[in-house]
């Protein structure tokens, strides 16, 4: 404007003055069509650039909390998963459960285990089953894979189970191959044994050891344990055989209460 | 053409805190007034015409959303400019105080205005929350830019603080 101006360099301010004025007077009487084309003129310079990193930002903005919101629903879908999960591991347990058989005469009380006593390897288990569900001291406590132990305590809704991995605990047992008896106990150093079999016995690795009935507390015919190992010193009058049990002691859940018939 | 590049700039400035920071620094129905505060700053330190030029150009921009009343708010903006930069020059107004006032009347007049071009339902609320507040709340920014500007607060006194 500065041409303007310097043709009245004497009225150089009003010049200026006038011309805003007539300026303001044709936006205002100009109408629409010349402050339309004015906005749009100012949008596209002026604000267009920043319209653009605003609906950036807004959609960071969205992004983020989407994020924030599927992240939400990742944990609480893997959580749901791993609870199926471990449906689906209880249901094939039941399953494989179900072709359980168990010795005649008895009928089975289904527990669970609800807390476990370790000593090195679990020793004592407490189950979800007590008197009010008849239960009773020295009941044979099993599962599909065999003998796990005998109830030593009972209270009105739960019961304390000794495993056969207490040195405590022991059991009349039999060479399911050869008939040969003896006394399944645990030795903390030497783990599952068979005591009391003469060296004479033809007994040898793989055979299996059930129980023998004797003793009044466990059932005849139970899966105990199987022979790893038979060491025979001439000097000795029996045979030292190391067995492992059938049962995994370290993830039992599902387990059985043996009861006999007349009992119910 | 260099000499017109700050103002480039400026109306750029007002576009971002037309479309971005105006909402962001809202407070309820109280936001800055920052395109008035920029025209009366550049009233203080510039000459009348080129004052007069920007606030007119000011006032267009600020009432492109709002285009039927653009002439109307260009000679708003333009008339308050020249008072300020009127006011300035014949009082020689030189304490940061005097011209933050000068700032929060300017910011409050041209509040005040605007809310009765567009209408007067609830006008004596708005004046207060949106005019009064609004020219506080521009005149705390414009007081925090001529602290800086006077050099009344350095990087280097913040620094010294701690």
């Amino acid at each position: 404007m500065s041409w303007l101006s310097s043709l009245f360099p004497k009225q150089r301010h009003n010049v200026n003055f006038v011309i805003i004025l007539l300026l303001a007077i044709l936006l205002i009487v100009g109408g629409n069509p010349v402050t339309e084309f004015v906005s749009q003129v100012v949008h596209t310079s002026f604000y267009y650039p920043f319209f653009k990193i605003r609906i950036a930002i807004e959609n960071l903005q969205d992004a983020s909390k989407e994020n924030e919101m599927l992240q939400q629903a990742l944990v609480e879908s893997s959580v749901k998963l791993s609870f199926y999960e471990e449906f689906l591991f209880e249901n094939e347990r039941l399953r494989e459960t179900l072709g359980f058989e168990h010795p005649e005469g008895y009928r089975l009380l289904p527990a669970k285990v609800i807390s476990v006593t370790w000593d090195n390897q679990p020793t004592i288990i407490s189950i979800n089953k007590g008197y009010e569900d008849s239960v009773e001291v020295n009941y044979s406590v099993v599962n599909k894979d065999g003998l796990i132990g005998k109830v030593i305590n009972v209270s009105s809704d739960y019961a304390t189970v000794q495993l056969l991995t207490h040195p405590a605990n022991k059991v009349s047992a039999r060479i399911a191959q050869n008939r040969e008896m003896g006394i399944v106990e645990f030795d903390a150093g030497k783990g599952m044994i068979l005591k009391n079999v003469p060296v004479q016995s033809e007994v040898q690795a793989g055979d299996t050891i059930i129980s023998s009935g004797l003793g009044g507390i466990y059932p005849v015919g139970l899966n105990v344990a199987v022979v790893t190992e038979v060491i025979k010193q001439e000097e000795e009058p029996f045979c030292e055989i190391k067995l492992n049990s059938t049962v995994n002691f370290f993830t039992i859940e599902e387990l059985f209460v043996l009861k006999m018939k007349e009992q119910w | 053409m260099v000499k017109y590049i700050p103002y480039i700039l400026y109306l750029l400035l007002i576009g971002l805190h037309q479309v971005i920071l105006k909402d962001w620094t809202q407070i309820n129905a109280t936001s800055i007034n920052l395109p008035l505060m920029i025209v009366l700053c550049v009233s203080l330190y510039k000459t009348e015409i080129t004052t007069s030029w920007f606030a007119f150009l000011v006032g267009i921009v600020i009432s492109a959303g709002n285009y039927e009343m653009m002439g109307w708010q260009a000679l708003l903006v333009t008339a308050i400019a020249i008072s300020s930069f009127n006011i300035c020059t014949h009082l020689n107004l030189e304490s940061i105080f005097s011209k933050v006032l000068v700032i929060a009347s300017g910011v409050f007049i041209h509040n005040v205005i605007t809310l009765m071009m567009e209408g007067f339902d609830n006008f004596l609320i708005r004046a207060w929350s949106v005019a009064l507040l609004g020219s506080i709340y521009t005149s705390l920014l414009a007081w925090l830019f001529f602290l800086f500007k006077d050099e009344k607060i350095t990087y280097k006194k913040f620094k010294e603080i701690f």
